[in-house]
């Protein structure tokens, strides 16, 4: 396993870093959470911050915190199958094919929430899941897992999320098509 | 920026950095030491932290620049109005909203671009489900497609390969895996399976190939129908291999001069499949018979057969020149009741074309 600087990597996949950015500002605006400062993307760390009010309402600090997974596996998913075909299946050399890859592959690894957002998740789920609260029950085990594949962050864990939801995402759209 | 002084100690610091203990400013650690002193009495005191609205937390802007002594505390932090406004509705940057717009219309370019794509990957996929449910001739006009669009892709390639090996369609799979990359491949399970396919049948179509060399030679007309039988229990993908072997039986059985067995071979053949060939065929064993026993009857049915042999061949040229071939060579048969094969008719009777 090799080292490479943060923000090397931060600056290589900027658009991840900028959409997973979005994604906590679009939320928070969803719930009309206060939002005191945005950074989109700079050289340090972390690369980027949404700094918004707390809240004691679940629903706002899950979506707000858990945004960026949905998001940025969306957005992965949608990019990466404009250009699975060319770049995978078809080894068809296309350099627009490409790009979109590595936009697909760049916004696929920035998708996990940071620590910081998933223990205040997980603060609160645990005594609202007790209480039946289907959001707090599904969030457990979802949050557990991403926390330590956050963890595991430091053995690519993050760019082996992006590229799993980079092939995976389109050879299950297209197996569904041929099957339709 | 406003400034306070702690009721403990008398340090002087800016407002914001104290805290409010029964209405009385302290700084952080003589507010400590009064929550240690309550706790040893055992009260809980109320700590509050104090917020200097005299300027604003975000852009710095002073209170008493725009008119006012604080500026209104919200969520808990001093903001002047315009940052107030921004902070409960923050609006997206325009170069964000710009960024956004230029993707989704590259990504339209992209969807446009690939459709081409698209329709070889859904065409593939489907032909890969029809191969994995043994449907292979449907198969191969997709994986053609797919193939033709993309010819570096190993798994159409090898899927078409595939499905025309299993159907006996050796040309088709040949050219789809010579188009890809000059024949190479990754080692996968499926290279793996449609080579041995390949060697398969290539070995089969060389076997069947010798048989054919060899058919038409005296003493190996046995060696040429052993080998068309292994070819065809090699490969039996390829019906047209077991549907040859009567006629290496026939040709046997002409070179051992058993032509009772030669009529009853080419006279099944022409019962289950009437041709020109079949009836030429047929034609040829009874002039044998004819020659053999001179019995005209013989003669007589084996021009019926050439007769219905030319009839069914008209339209097909090749029919027609095989037609002239072996009716040329009946006729001298039943005119001389010598019974020679077709090499020695052509040494006496025909200029050879080989320029050897």
């Amino acid at each position: 396993m090799f080292f490479i600087p943060g923000f090397v990597i931060s600056l290589a996949t900027f658009p991840g870093v900028i959409v997973h950015e979005t994604a906590h500002l679009f939320f928070c605006k969803l719930f009309r959470l206060a939002v005191f400062n945005v950074c989109f993307i700079r050289v340090g760390n972390p690369a980027g911050y949404v700094i918004h009010e707390s809240t004691d309402n679940f629903r706002a600090m899950f979506f707000v915190g858990m945004g960026p997974f949905f998001i940025n596996t969306l957005l992965c998913v949608l990019f990466c199958t404009a250009a699975f075909l060319p770049v995978w299946e078809l080894k068809i050399d296309d350099p627009l094919a490409y790009f979109f890859y590595w936009l697909g592959l760049s916004i696929g690894m920035h998708a996990f929430p940071s620590t910081v957002d998933l223990t205040h998740i997980w603060a609160m789920a645990p005594s609202l899941a007790k209480k039946g609260n289907l959001l707090a029950i599904i969030s457990l085990p979802l949050v557990a897992l991403l926390y330590v594949l956050n963890f595991a962050r430091v053995v690519w864990a993050d760019l082996g999320y992006g590229i799993a939801v980079g092939i995976l995402g389109p050879i299950a759209i297209f197996k569904a098509l041929a099957r339709a | 920026m406003r400034e306070g002084t702690c009721t403990g100690c008398g340090q002087t610091a800016p407002f914001g950095s104290f805290y409010k203990i029964a209405d009385k400013l302290f700084c952080e650690p003589c507010s400590w030491k009064e929550e240690r002193a309550a706790a040893e009495r055992g009260e809980k005191l109320a700590k509050i932290s104090v917020v200097d609205g005299s300027f604003c937390a975000r852009c710095k802007t002073r209170a008493q620049d725009s008119g006012s002594a604080d500026f209104p505390i919200f969520k808990g932090v001093p903001l002047c109005p315009d940052c107030c406004q921004q902070v409960q509705d923050w609006p997206y940057p325009v170069w964000l909203k710009a960024s956004l717009a230029g993707l989704l219309i590259l990504l339209a370019v992209a969807l446009i671009h690939g459709r081409k794509y698209f329709h070889a990957g859904r065409v593939m996929y489907a032909g890969e489900r029809l191969v994995n449910e043994g449907r292979y001739a449907q198969a191969v006009p997709l994986l053609k497609e797919a193939d033709e669009i993309a010819p570096q892709s190993d798994n159409a390639s090898l899927l078409l390969a595939k499905a025309a090996l299993h159907i006996g369609d050796i040309t088709t799979a040949q050219k789809a895996l010579q188009s890809h990359a000059a024949g190479h491949f990754e080692t996968s399970g499926r290279f793996e399976e449609v080579s041995a396919l390949w060697n398969r049948a290539t070995d089969a179509v060389e076997k069947a190939n010798k048989a054919s060399e060899l058919v038409n030679q005296p003493d190996k007309a046995e060696e040429a129908e052993s080998l068309m039988r292994q070819a065809a229990a090699e490969y039996p993908e390829v019906p047209q291999l077991a549907a040859s072997i009567p006629y290496f039986e026939g040709s046997t059985a002409f070179y051992q001069h058993n032509y009772d067995r030669m009529l009853t071979i080419f006279e099944g053949l022409w019962k289950s499949a009437p041709s020109a060939t079949t009836a030429g065929t047929l034609a040829g064993a009874l002039s044998c018979k004819y020659a053999a026993t001179g019995d005209q009857s013989f003669r007589t049915r084996s021009e019926e057969m050439l007769e219905k042999s030319r009839q069914l061949a008209l339209g097909d040229k090749q029919a027609e020149t095989d037609y002239q071939e072996y009716s040329e060579r009946i006729k001298h048969r039943m005119d001389t009741r010598e019974i020679i094969d077709k090499q020695e008719y052509d040494r006496r009777f025909r200029k050879s074309t080989d320029k050897n």
